[in-house]
């Protein structure tokens, strides 16, 4: 059984020109796959992400969570937005622990986990500081961080490191690469950036320009676990190539232009 | 793992390097002398054009004889000399700052909580902000007969007047703040948890804070504004009634005091609002070091 099932589902925002982003899109996500929704910003990827993460109302068709209709937002998906959204006026270590904090999570046993994963992000360091004396890349490592500390079974990553300069964005990747290794959790990863989409992912889903469909799905079978190393090899780039002329024919013009 | 390293040196962020009050305090003073020049040069100016010669027909009087009229007024014996106000300062910078302190407690306690639920919830926006919206432009100076009708010439009055004046601005600016925050901080709260009486007080009331405070501070004004004009009609005593009296009396030395005296207890309460922003928005201060 597939961890998330989504069948046709569609959504209209109202108004007096109805705005349609979804148009009957239909995916499964197997338990454990790392899958990439690779499309240009405004077609509709992360409202597909908000109707999974809860934020969101759908207008028709089904989104299943482990065979459940999704509900409201909660810590079963943990959402990793592109701006990191930390609360500003709590320090790394209370914004880390915010999440257990509010499900009732004993202190010794949330103490011991948000230590933990501050250091699996590299962060150990840096618990007592504020996300306002933090680098863009350090404050979305703590918003991963918070999202762990609740082992969440799926990680819902909104462009995560959309707003990251390059050189941040490959450690970021990087990082992400080798959490993902090690706790094998689903996640579906929304980004506009064709590298980071193969790199990262099982499977790319390219979608088409509003109403959003999905495209096309290719499998990455380039072996793990991969590393930056991988964006050079010719498997790797034959890859891009295939997705390229994909979204060329799904986004005439504009797809090119946003890379 | 060594992610950590590579961003560490490009950002100079380092959780050691808070600590820059030391700094901070050099800086204030030399602010301070700076800001003193222009205030101590207009009052050589004005001694000087009042020495030897009157000013404005000697309606107005020098800097030393307000000098020499506030410290009677302040250390001078009650009920001694030429100045019926003798020995009286101190009671008088009391009886005003007690209003001001009752009415601006009344306004934060109604007026924080209030602009919280107008910004949070749109049912009592609906219900309550369209009322405050019709009684916001009537100026708490048309307010004072109504005050005195129902209250009398009594503290009561001017506590109601200056809560009116605070309760304005905070009520304003805080549902500003409730209204406007981020929304991702909420949807963040909601994926991790958090009930919505936790998202009201764990989210809406610290991103509301900074606005919370811009309000306090315009509602400092509007008080001493309010207490000024209170006391001059509605009741017998304080800062304002002093000011009122004084000039009925010809005492312009004691209207001028009394002028420095309200100037100085707005700066010094600005102040301490000031100071307790400093503390109680720290996290938004520490990026300063960078």
């Amino acid at each position: 059984m597939a961890r998330i099932e989504i069948s046709s589902l569609a959504k209209v925002y109202p108004g007096p020109k109805p705005v349609n982003a979804l148009d009957h899109v239909s995916l499964d996500v197997a338990e454990g796959e790392f899958i990439a929704l690779l499309g240009p910003s405004g077609c509709g990827k992360s409202t597909l992400l908000n109707i999974l993460a809860g934020f969101e109302s759908k207008t028709e068709g089904e989104v299943r969570f482990d065979g459940q209709p999704v509900g409201k937002a909660g810590p079963d998906r943990g959402v990793v937005f592109q701006e990191a959204a930390l609360f500003p006026w709590l320090t790394v270590f209370d914004n880390v622990t915010f999440g257990p904090r509010m499900q009732g999570v004993a202190k010794p046993v949330y103490e011991k986990i948000a230590h933990d994963m501050l250091a699996l992000v590299g962060l150990k360091d840096f618990a007592q500081a504020y996300p306002s004396q933090l680098s863009g890349g350090m404050r979305q490592r703590v918003g991963i961080a918070r999202v762990l500390v609740m082992k969440p079974r799926a990680l819902l990553m909104d462009e995560p490191f959309g707003a990251l300069d390059a050189q941040t964005r490959l450690s970021m990747q990087e990082l992400l690469l080798e959490v993902w290794q090690r706790l094998k959790t689903t996640v579906v990863f929304v980004t506009h950036d064709i590298d980071e989409a193969v790199l990262l992912a099982d499977r790319v889903c390219i979608m088409s320009a509003r109403p959003a469909r999905i495209a096309r799905q290719i499998a990455i079978d380039l072996p793990r676990p991969r590393s930056i190393d991988d964006l050079t090899t010719p498997a790797f780039i034959r890859y891009k190539a295939e997705i390229m002329q994909v979204m060329r024919d799904a986004h005439p013009a504009k797809a090119i232009a946003a890379e | 793992m060594t992610h950590g390293a590579h961003e560490a040196v490009t950002t100079s962020a380092r959780p050691s390097a808070y600590g820059l009050a030391a700094f901070r305090g050099g800086l204030h003073l030399r602010k301070l002398a700076a800001g003193a020049v222009l205030p101590l040069l207009v009052i050589l100016l004005w001694q000087l054009a009042g020495t030897g010669g009157s000013l404005f027909g000697g309606v107005l009087p020098t800097p030393d004889r307000v000098a020499s009229a506030w410290y009677t007024w302040a250390f001078g014996n009650r009920g001694m000399g030429m100045n019926p106000y003798s020995g009286s300062w101190f009671d008088s910078v009391v009886f005003s700052t007690t209003r001001v302190l009752q009415g601006f407690a009344v306004a934060l306690l109604v007026g924080i909580p209030t602009g919280i639920m107008i910004g949070w919830n749109r049912l009592v926006a609906g219900a309550v902000d369209p009322a405050l919206q019709m009684l916001r432009p009537i100026p708490i100076t048309a307010w004072l007969p109504f005050a005195i009708a129902v209250f009398g010439i009594s503290s009561i009055g001017a506590v109601f007047l200056i809560a009116l004046g605070v309760f304005y601005p905070v009520v304003i600016n805080t549902t500003q703040g409730a209204r406007h925050v981020e929304r991702n901080l909420v949807r963040a709260a909601q994926m991790m948890g958090a009930s919505r009486l936790d998202i009201l007080l764990r989210v809406v009331i610290p991103a509301s804070l900074p606005s919370i405070f811009t309000g306090v501070r315009i509602g400092l004004g509007t008080g001493w504004t309010a207490v000024i004009v209170a006391e001059m009609i509605a009741v017998k005593s304080g800062l304002g009634y002093v000011l009122w009296d004084a000039y009925y009396l010809g005492r312009m030395d004691v209207v001028i005091a009394d002028m420095a005296t309200i100037g100085i207890m707005g700066l010094l309460s600005d102040q301490l609002i000031l100071m307790i922003e400093r503390y109680a928005l720290s996290w938004r201060l520490v990026n300063s070091n960078r």
